[in-house]
């Protein structure tokens, strides 16, 4: 406040044209960087989508248009030759399965770390801070040696406890602060009540917990859907293959079907895309609050 | 700190209630699966993995234990280790840094009150959401040389010169996946960094205009500095991912060639271990990059607790 007792410097005419006329020029030049960015980005995606509509032929000679004639026959084709149906529905249990047994498990956990005092609290939490750093891939021999003991390889299951397992020190940590932001006024008016901790947790805790639980929900299914390396690494039969794997495969079975690999990879996209811009604030809020929070 | 102190009250309301026993009885027990869980798929396979880079093994026998002779032969005599190495420190370093400087340039250009700019930040976002496999696939069409888009841009403004087969050019291949993973994570880093741009209150700047400091005094007075917290955390989520988070692209696009001038670590020792069967000559590798991953992590917290917070 002191310093709005100094004037700004007093602007003559031209001064203030040419100010004018330079503002203008600079946010020309913004619109020029952001209008080339996005369509740098974006652009691909449409092109996937023109590819996916045309024929051998439009496809070569045609790279940058859109198609002269549209071959929706391509969509029928990849989806029958990829098998998208088996893939796709793999994908949805084995991610849907996988967020099940993480939240529940980092949930009820998290909550312990955030509101109990136990000897070892300290130490546990520690460990999860340590480990939330190590990525799977380092590991992943050794991991496979596990999973194969316990007789869990190349099955849904095994994929769904791999990765539960491998994100649960992240879920951990991030619910923990999520609860420890909550005020613990209400679960001690419940407590004196005579609900139990689990009561407690399932009934006033959870339902103010959502935000976060959307979180790791979103962060983590996103994760899940499009990881490929374990999946890749963990389940080798066909039937089983999410849809990441399944493409991969498509892709190197059959070599010049290219406007089926266009349609095959528009399917799995453009849903994700739809999803994506009809819940923008909840995914850019979800992949980001992780990095925030933290 | 406030969340502390009331965990800990809430602590002394319990104990009035509930025997000692009974209240850590029920804390473990809801720890417990999640230890379980933990301990199975990550801590076991850290020390397995530690046991199993001193041995010899094909995955069926016994393991035979040749002390560091896996370690001393991937320093002296896979080439194609080292040459893995080098991409992956190649790869790391320049993701690391152009993710982080695009994504704040980005990030300053769509903090602006203009027109459209909601539309920009969804758009600039939209690869993140997509999978390493569909991006990979994506742009290998995009660098085709007989199809592909980048040739044709090329020639449509007259870069004629410039037209290769990028992934099948030795010269070129490393680097086009690079831009890859970059045009996949730059939108990430812009949101992280446009929420740090937009929790820098607004009188400061309005202060130091009337102060008469120039745009580019405020840029490096102001916000960069304020921003420190948020760039740390970007940097680190970039680097973390940085040594690891290529297996994907590098996979579908080029699987390593030509000649192994895509070859990472991450692919190198699967390639080891699931063609060739040596499963302990893998796990070396695999914990050698286990220490530079927790090593980098370790120290890049360390040196950022110290410095990073403290403007």
């Amino acid at each position: 406040m002191a310093t709005a007792a100094r004037q700004p410097r007093p602007e003559t005419l031209p001064d203030l044209f040419s100010k004018a006329l330079s503002d203008r020029l600079k946010l020309l030049l913004v619109y020029a960087i952001l209008i080339i960015a996005t369509v740098q980005t974006i652009y691909p995606l449409f092109w996937m989508v023109f590819g996916s509509l045309k024929t051998d032929a439009d496809l070569f000679n045609n790279v940058w248009g859109p198609p002269r004639t549209m071959i929706w026959q391509n969509y029928v084709d990849a989806w029958r030759i990829a098998d998208l149906g088996a893939r796709i529905g793999n994908s949805i249990i084995i991610t849907a399965l996988s967020l099940t047994v993480l939240l529940i498990v980092s949930s009820i956990a998290a909550y312990a770390l955030a509101r109990l005092q136990f000897p070892g609290r300290q130490a546990i939490f520690l460990i999860i801070l340590a480990t939330m750093m190590i990525p799977p891939e380092v590991t992943v021999i050794p991991l496979f040696i596990v999973v194969r003991t316990l007789g869990i390889l190349n099955s849904r299951f095994g994929l769904v406890f791999v990765y539960a397992g491998t994100s649960m020190a992240f879920s951990i940590f991030l619910l923990r602060g999520f609860f420890m932001s909550i005020p613990p006024e209400l679960e001690d008016a419940a407590l004196v009540d005579g609900a139990n901790r689990l009561q407690v947790f399932w009934y006033v805790v959870l339902p103010l917990a959502r935000p976060g639980l959307a979180t790791v929900a979103i962060f983590q299914g996103m994760f899940f859907w499009n990881e490929f390396f374990l999946a890749f690494i963990f389940i080798r039969q066909a039937e089983l293959q999410t849809i990441p794997l399944g493409l991969v495969n498509f892709f190197y079975r059959y070599s010049a079907d290219w406007t089926l690999y266009f349609a095959a990879l528009s399917m799995v996209t453009i849903p994700v895309i739809v999803l994506y811009v009809g819940m923008q604030r909840w995914f850019i809020e979800g992949l980001t609050a992780g990095a925030v929070k933290s | 700190m406030r969340t502390n102190e009331t965990a800990a009250g809430s602590a002394s309301v319990k104990r009035k209630r509930y025997p000692r026993v009974y209240r850590h009885l029920s804390a473990y027990m809801m720890m417990t699966p999640a230890i379980i869980l933990l301990i199975i798929f990550v801590i076991i396979p850290i020390i397995y993995g530690f046991y199993l880079s001193f041995h010899r093994w094909d995955g069926f026998n016994s393991p035979v234990f040749i002390g560091t002779r896996n370690y001393i032969r991937l320093i002296e005599r896979d080439d194609v280790f080292l040459k893995a190495v080098t991409n992956t420190i190649i790869f790391a370093i320049s993701v690391v840094l152009v993710k982080n400087v695009l994504g704040l340039f980005l990030a300053l250009l769509v903090n602006q009150k203009i027109k459209g700019v909601i539309f920009f930040r969804t758009a600039l976002f939209l690869p993140v959401t997509l999978s390493f496999v569909v991006i990979g696939l994506l742009w290998s069409w995009i660098y085709n040389p007989t199809f592909g888009l980048l040739n044709a841009g090329l020639e449509l403004v007259g870069l004629d010169s410039w037209i290769r087969a990028w992934l099948s050019d030795q010269a070129t291949a490393l680097g086009a996946i690079i831009t890859v993973d970059i045009w996949k994570w730059t939108g990430f880093h812009m949101v992280l960094f446009l929420a740090g741009l937009q929790s820098i209150p607004r009188d400061l700047y309005e202060v130091a205009i009337i102060d008469g400091a120039s745009a580019w005094t405020r840029l490096t007075r102001i916000t960069l500095p304020l921003l420190a917290p948020v760039t740390f955390i970007s940097v680190l989520l970039s680097l973390n991912g940085a040594f690891v988070r290529n297996f994907e692209l590098v996979f579908v696009m080029t699987d390593g060639g030509p000649n192994h001038t895509t070859e990472v670590v991450l692919t190198h020792l699967v390639t080891q271990a699931f063609r060739f069967g040596k499963l302990g000559y893998a796990s070396a590798m695999g914990f050698a990059l286990f220490v530079v991953v927790a090593v980098i992590a370790f120290t890049y917290i360390r040196i950022g607790r110290s410095g990073a917070y403290n403007f």
